[in-house]
């Protein structure tokens, strides 16, 4: 091998680990397994409209989450839920701590920490009560949101 | 070929990374559908409502089957000399059912009150209020006075501007009261009165008004 091919080589094998480096930091992480009632039924936060008008709608979904953490087990890393935006609009989304997850709240387009520190299981599994918050005003046909979870690996 | 061998390993090597970099985990997502539980309500309360507490007291609107009642003696000597007679209310209720303001002076006035909620906010119908009255209040005896002698002006404490549902007269049939917007509470206070625009025989005379809210 000549040397100006072990010099590309070496330089693609470089890129290619930064690159991995750069991407393992954050990653999707598998939830297959985790489930939820199909339908989460949204009602006026306050039935009857004010001078000063609250049109939220909310409801409640409460999801068994099931994360497969196996590739970073033996490691410490920060998990979070996404929210990508929505098309209706704003969305809000917050849920009480439980069990290994933390309390968090996020709006649509960002992300919330649920844990952080040592993956010490291939699995996590938990209960997310989520509140969900729309503008009601423009909740005008069945909308679907989904959530995703990323880890940030330390 | 053995020269060939460690750059076979290379590249597998860096195939392997690769897919490394792009699936470190088989990447999902859970979905849920989220649809309006309760799109529309409405509720309608005259004079004595179904309100539990206040709006901003967190109260809950409900039913209530009390008919108020509107009445007037008029004195013997004014009978038909269309000196309008005033008819207060047997309604207690003069505070408002959304935080409890003294709206409606009482007995003179009857509270009228309401929302109409709709999970679409742009522009398009309102809900109707309309009140269906008979032609006559009757006696015992089968005498009659005309519905359109009864009459009410429009107003409410601390309000300025137009009402939302303003003065008129009954007409002795189904007529329109006012509107409520959508995502709005609207609420007024009427006073009626007895037009007494013609000597009527003796007695005493009932009919009745039913008031209905109407969403599109």
């Amino acid at each position: 091998m000549s040397a100006s091919r072990l010099t590309k080589n070496l330089l693609l094998a470089g890129l290619c680990a930064i690159g991995a480096g750069a991407l393992a930091a954050t990653a999707r992480v598998d939830d297959t397994g985790t489930s939820l009632e199909s339908i989460t039924r949204m009602y006026w936060r306050q039935l009857s409209p004010a001078r000063k008008v609250d049109n939220t709608m909310e409801g409640i979904a409460q999801v068994q989450v099931r994360l497969n953490l196996a590739p970073w087990a033996g490691r410490s890393g920060r998990i979070f839920m996404v929210l990508p935006e929505q098309p209706m609009g704003p969305i809000r989304a917050s849920w009480p701590a439980h069990g290994r997850f933390l309390a968090g709240e996020l709006a649509s387009g960002q992300r919330a920490l649920v844990y952080a520190g040592p993956i010490n299981s291939p699995i996590m599994e938990g209960l997310l009560v989520l509140k969900l918050e729309v503008d009601g005003t423009r909740l005008q046909s069945i909308q679907r949101l989904n959530f995703h979870f990323e880890i940030d690996v330390d | 070929m053995n020269h060939r061998h460690p750059r076979r390993q290379a590249a597998r090597a860096l195939a392997t990374l690769a897919c490394a970099c792009a699936f470190p985990g088989s990447a999902l997502a859970f979905t849920t559908t989220i649809t309006a539980g309760n799109p529309r309500a409405i509720y309608l309360q005259l004079g004595v409502g179904g309100f539990t507490g206040t709006y901003t007291g967190g109260g809950t609107p409900g039913n209530n089957t009390t008919v108020n009642l509107v009445s007037v003696t008029v004195p013997a000597g004014a009978v038909g000399s269309g000196a309008p007679q005033a008819m207060p209310t047997n309604s207690t209720v003069g505070g408002s059912s959304y935080d409890g303001f003294v709206f409606c002076n009482t007995p003179a006035q009857l509270y009228i009150g309401g929302f109409y909620r709709f999970n679409n906010n742009t522009a398009g119908a309102a809900a109707t209020l309309t009140a269906t009255s008979p032609a006559n209040l009757t006696s015992a005896a089968g005498d009659t006075i005309p519905f359109t002698q009864i009459s009410w002006t429009s107003s409410g404490i601390g309000d300025s501007g137009a009402q939302p549902f303003p003065a008129g007269a009954f007409t002795g049939a189904t007529q329109t009261i006012g509107t409520i917007q959508r995502n709005q509470w609207a609420e007024s206070c009427h006073t009626f009165s007895y037009a007494n625009s013609a000597v009527r025989a003796a007695g005493t005379y009932n009919g009745r008004v039913t008031y209905t809210l109407t969403a599109p």
